[in-house]
């Protein structure tokens, strides 16, 4: 029987030929390790507002610029952290970026007519991968490789001060300014659209990998994956407000405790329960 | 009869409808490369109206609403009653069998856009070539593979469930609307180029109809080889347009995950034990 | 110009039509081997056959383990039929209908199925066994894409060629009188082609357009048929049209309320009064809401005029009876309308049964079936007629001889008429859910002949007869468009259907006369007058479907005197031929087979009358157990027997 799969014709191009690899690694990259790091991003620098909550810490002062810069230093104790950020991270990333490009320039929006609310997701899936790509790329340029050409005040990132100059940053300086207002917009809309995106996109990957089949399973599956946004999305705007009203100096007399090492004796705050046990917060890890 | 079948249109039909009149705005256009122009109808009301009924009354008497004369509307249709597929157009701006919009006398004096599809090439007016729909069911092999027409027995038995789901996917009736919704469905001019692109719900579903029948699966592996493939159904862009424009109500949604699942399954096993 | 389709000597065979016939026929046709080009005006896929709902008939073990067997599926249909049928292959076809249902089976196509799995069966009109299998309300639907999918199968092999959107135009008739090809027109571009082939297959369905509305598609005109029968060809018993029901009358057309939902247990009732002798009147307040209206006051009038099948008569009985009581002022609201009542089926039951119907009615009519009663009238539905076909008889009449060359040929040689076409199998009456059945069997048993008559006639291939063959119907072709397009007239072709339809509908459909027969083919040779003034609305070459309907008209008059002038000469009643000056079947003068013939000086039809073998089962008189009137006791209706 002369039924058998046409092969591929040969002039295909690499993309053609590995499509379901690449569409999968796509589907893939975008949770693990992207999203999972997005989550652990996002809880880290949320934890300028949920630090506050923090019992156990070593100095005084703004204890969401002591939990902040206490999940910093831990980062930054990784073994071959620029490998793992290459690896992990920023190469993932590229390949999720430029691939997603491609992907969503072979599709064409319609929610002029067809406005559902699943075609909306699906127009604000793409588009949020464009901004989010911006922002990405300004977040990465001005914190990570010191751009500080493109922030406002000139302030480079610094992990002894991470808090203080992550605020400075968004203000524009240490009070805080127009084009910081502006930056920290831009963060809010970036974040967000992330959010969006990777809550989104978990919903539709499931669906890519056919793990959600009836309609049911759809509806459930997005009220998990809306919960989860949700939660992400609170977790980026606490990020974003908290560092943008965050009194730097404030922030900086805490790392400079914090800098002149351990040994320093821990001071409770009156009104908190004293922590005696082994801490459970998440910044024990 | 004539009496019966003339008079007895509708149970609800009252005589004051005689005056009014619905508006049609219709794009036209001569052939493949021709220029677009629109042109407006006026048809009176009567009971039982639906579009067709309108285009077959514009056809007898082709005069625009400026008293113009013109050739008539050039359409498709078939069955009048949802089950062929021919009557797909654009009608107020979505995709819709044409057949049963069925216009009542609450509609008089309004005006009804109607356009033919846009990801198929226009024939002429409202006719488009959809050609490229039955390919797409060749490319998945959307058939069962039997021995021949002898009599060779029954086949194979089924509980009432899966012939429920089977039957609901069957129901498909190639009329192309969850293409013309589909975002990630574009047309191609070249025709080559256009047979590899986006397949479509309508063959997902389909290559998922063949592979649930025993018999059928004797091609899955070959489905599901061209469903991983550029076109197959990593490109669903999941905007999900298709399951909510389909007249059939076939769940074409989860048809499209279905189809996810079995070619996750299958690539993974041939990574590990294919050839 | 290029004819050479068939440039070697590798035989061809044509096939016209795409439905269940069509598809059928080149299935069988392509598994013996040789190549088939497939012409249709739609799409394969969007043929009438999607629109048969009910299901398909054959005998199966259930049935048959109560008294059932394929012979009584002869009788039944022979019997619904009137006994017009010539018998053999109304024989060979029930018992070749379990093989078609295990082969569709096998298709993939899905059958409702019982609880085990097995196909699941219902009742359907003229039978009280339940015999009839069916896929939800889409039967139709469901048989012919398992067809189309066989189909693309092969063309995806290379093996048929498909011409969809072509329009067969005329036969090609060497100087042997057999055919040779088809003339056949590209409805996008107009390009009119002579194809050369060694058989060509008619499977172009039944003619409902003539008649204006009907539950029929839009390019169910009968045109290819009359084009057959202008140029040569004969044709039967065309008086005998099929007018179904229940039907939802519109605008565009009449839709189809399956027969299944009266064999599911749907019953037919008007609202009435009994008076004090038993009969029943006109109800005071018939415009009531059906819901409100007490059991004692609804009339279930086959019920009770048929106990022992009950609604679910043959459908000429059905049509009759909701006609004339609608005639004596019953109907609902006083109108053509009676109840077509579901409601006391409970919803789950009708959305697995029956869910293709009832979301037509809700489409188009906007109520629930599950709630409210339909209201349906009749509506013309199926040609019992068609182009004369032979076929050879076994020695004992049981059956057709297989694979006999001459099976279902008509009197051009090479000229084949399958499905609802040719005028076999049903006679003056079609029982539900057998078309599907006699245009799949047609396809494939004759299909075989078909094979067997290309494979004896090897010394005279198409390909190999001179081109003048061929051009001269192609001129000929090409002459009418010119004429056509050129037509300076005053008349309009739309115009001059619709009154073709009206008068079709008033004087051939549930109720004949002699006098109004009469009156209509006089009103048939105006309108003829009047078409030879038409002139076209676009007359440019590019889809132009005004000059296709335009053409179409004047094969759709030709037909319309076949059928007028056949139930004319036809002095009786049967089936569903019923003359009000002749109300008795009459089996001594009539039980024949109208034959009509062409007489291309006069544009009409001559009339002959041919015997029909009944040599099975003898004529009886059809009751279908009729009480005399509306005080017989037994008001069950006849209910699932198996």
């Amino acid at each position: 029987m002369p039924e058998k799969a046409e092969p591929a014709p040969k002039s295909v191009g690499f993309m053609q030929r590995h499509h379901f690899l690449l569409r999968r690694l796509h589907s893939l990259t975008g949770v693990m390790p992207i999203g999972v790091f997005l989550i652990v991003h996002l809880t880290t620098n949320s934890s300028i507002v949920w630090g506050i909550l923090n019992g156990s810490r070593s100095v005084p002062g703004h204890a969401g610029a002591y939990t902040f810069q206490h999940e910093v230093n831990f980062i930054h104790s990784l073994p071959a952290l620029l490998l793992i950020e290459i690896f992990g991270l920023w190469l993932p990333i590229a390949f999720h970026s430029i691939l997603g490009v491609y992907y969503a320039t072979t599709g064409k929006s319609n929610v002029a007519h067809y406005g559902y609310q699943d075609n909306w997701r699906y127009t604000l899936q793409r588009v949020s991968g464009y901004v989010g790509v911006l922002f990405i790329f300004y977040h990465v340029a001005t914190l990570r490789w010191g751009w500080t050409f493109l922030v406002p005040g000139g302030t480079k990132w610094s992990a002894e001060y991470a808090a203080s100059t992550m605020a400075m940053a968004l203000r524009g300086g240490e009070s805080i300014t127009v084009w910081g207002i502006v930056v920290s917009l831009f963060y809010l809309l970036g974040a967000s659209l992330l959010v969006f995106h990777f809550a989104n996109g978990l919903w539709t990957a499931a669906i890519t990998w056919g793990l959600t089949i009836s309609k049911a399973a759809q509806r459930r599956w997005g009220y998990a994956c809306a919960g989860l946004g949700a939660g992400m999305m609170v977790m980026a705007w606490s990020a974003v407000l908290g560092f943008l009203t965050l009194d730097p100096a404030e922030a900086r007399a805490v790392e400079e405790a914090m800098l002149r090492g351990p040994g320093v004796e821990v001071v409770a705050p009156a009104d908190a329960p004293t922590t005696t046990s082994a801490p459970t917060t998440p910044n024990d890890r | 009869m004539t009496t019966a079948t003339t008079t007895n249109g509708a149970p609800h039909a009252t005589s004051s409808s005689a005056k009014k009149s619905i508006r049609l705005r219709i794009k036209r256009c001569d052939g493949p490369g021709k220029p677009e122009q629109w042109q407006s109808f006026d048809v009176p009301l009567e009971p039982g109206l639906n579009i067709i009924a309108c285009l077959q009354k514009i056809a007898a008497n082709p005069v625009t609403v400026n008293g113009e004369r013109t050739t008539p509307v050039v359409w498709d249709s078939g069955c009048l009653e949802e089950v062929c597929g021919a009557c797909t157009m654009v009608v107020n701006g979505k995709v819709r069998q044409s057949c049963s919009f069925v216009i009542d006398e609450s509609m008089a004096g309004q005006e009804i856009t109607i356009e033919p599809m846009t990801k198929y090439p226009v024939v002429r007016d409202l006719s488009v070539d959809r050609s490229r729909l039955f390919r797409a069911l060749e490319r998945v092999k959307a058939w069962v593979p039997i021995d021949g027409t002898h009599h060779l027995g029954s086949g194979p038995l089924e509980s009432p469930d899966d012939q429920a789901t089977r039957y609901v996917l069957s129901t498909c009736m190639s009329c192309g609307c969850c293409l013309e919704a589909c975002p990630q469905y574009q047309r191609e001019d070249d025709p080559a180029k256009w047979d590899q692109s986006f397949v479509g719900a309508h063959a997902l579903s389909q290559a998922r109809l063949f592979n649930l029948h025993k018999t059928g699966a004797a091609l899955k592996d070959q489905r599901l080889d061209a469903l991983s493939d550029a076109g197959g159904v990593n490109d669903c862009g999941n905007a999900q347009n298709c399951v909510k424009v389909c007249p059939k109500e076939i769940p074409l949604t989860e048809s499209i995950a279905a189809m996810g699942r079995a070619v996750t399954v299958h690539n993974i096993k041939k990574f590990f034990m294919g050839r | 110009m290029s004819t050479m389709s068939g440039s070697n000597t590798t035989p061809r065979v044509i096939v016209v039509g795409g439905g269940l016939a069509g598809l059928a026929g080149t299935v069988r046709i392509c598994e013996s081997g040789l190549p088939v080009d497939l012409f249709s005006v739609v799409p394969v896929k969007r043929s009438h056959s999607v629109c048969a709902q009910g299901g398909i008939n054959a005998c199966n073990e259930v049935a048959r383990q109560q008294g059932y067997s394929e012979y009584e599926h002869f009788d039944e249909t022979v019997y619904g039929g009137d006994f017009l049928q010539h018998q053999p292959p109304v024989y060979e076809m029930t018992h070749w209908a379990p093989r078609v249902i295990d082969l569709l089976d096998r298709m993939g196509v899905p059958f409702n199925r019982t609880s085990e799995g097995q196909r699941d069966l219902r009742l359907f009109g003229g039978s009280l066994y339940k015999r009839t299998h069916f896929a939800g309300a889409t039967t139709g639907q469901q048989l012919m894409y398992a067809l189309d999918e066989q189909v693309r199968r092969y063309e995806a092999e290379g093996r048929v060629t498909k011409y969809e959107h072509w329009e067969f135009l005329r036969p090609i008739v060497d100087d042997q009188g057999v055919c040779k090809g088809v003339v056949a027109q590209d409805l996008r571009t107009m390009q009119i082609r002579a194809f050369r082939a060694d058989a060509v297959v008619m499977a172009t369905g039944g003619c409902g357009l003539v008649f204006g509305k009907s539950t029929n598609s839009v390019m169910c005109n009968g045109a290819a048929a009359a084009r057959c029968y202008v140029h040569g060809a004969k044709y039967g018993n065309g008086e005998f049209i099929q007018v179904h029901p229940t039907a939802i009358p519109g605008a565009d057309k009449l839709r189809l309320m399956s027969e299944s939902a009266r064999g599911e247990g749907g019953r037919v009732w008007v609202p009435a009064i009994k008076g004090g002798d038993g009969g029943w009147g006109p109800h005071p307040d018939a415009a009531r809401d059906p819901r409100q209206i007490p059991e004692s006051e609804r009339y279930y009038f086959l019920e009770e005029r048929y106990p022992k099948y009950g609604n679910i008569v043959p459908r000429d009985i059905a049509t009759r009876e909701i006609f004339n009581i609608c005639m004596d002022g019953m109907g609902v609201m006083g109108g053509n309308m009676v109840y077509l009542d579901l409601t006391h089926l409970g919803r789950e039951y009708l959305e697995r049964k029956l869910l293709g119907i009832i979301e037509i009615y809700r489409k188009f009519v906007g109520e629930d079936p599950a709630e409210v009663p339909m209201r349906i009238f009749p509506g013309v539905h199926y040609s019992m007629g068609g182009l004369w076909t032979t076929y050879s008889a076994k020695d004992d009449l049981r059956g057709m001889v297989a694979g006999a060359p001459d099976s279902m040929t008509t009197n051009i040689p090479g000229l084949y008429a399958f499905g609802e076409v040719n005028y076999q199998y049903h006679g003056a009456n079609r029982l539900g859910a057998n078309a599907l059945l006699s245009c799949i069997f047609d396809g494939l048993f004759c299909g075989l002949g078909v094979v067997n008559y290309v494979r004896d006639s090897a010394e005279r291939r198409a390909a190999d007869l001179p081109q003048s063959v061929f051009d001269g119907a192609l001129k000929a072709e090409e002459a009418l468009v010119q004429k056509l397009t050129a037509a300076q007239g005053s008349e309009n072709p739309y115009l001059i259907g619709r009154e073709l339809g009206d008068e079709m509908t008033a004087a051939s459909t549930v109720v004949k006369s002699g006098p109004r027969l009469e009156k209509a083919l006089a009103r048939l040779d105006e309108l003829r007058a009047r078409y030879a003034k038409i002139s076209l609305s676009d007359t440019g070459m590019w889809t132009n479907q005004n000059l296709s309907y335009a053409r179409a008209l004047g094969d759709m008059l030709a037909l319309a005197d076949v059928v007028l002038r056949g139930g004319l000469e036809r002095k009786e009643s049967r089936g569903a031929h019923y003359r009000t000056d002749y109300t008795e079947r009459d089996d001594a003068n009539f039980l024949k087979t109208t034959v009509a013939e062409h007489d291309a000086s006069t544009g009409k039809s001559r009339i002959t009358f041919e015997d029909v073998e009944t040599g099975l089962v003898k004529p009886r008189a059809r009751t279908y157990g009729k009480t005399e009137s509306g005080a017989a006791g037994a008001k069950k209706p006849v209910g699932a027997t198996a």
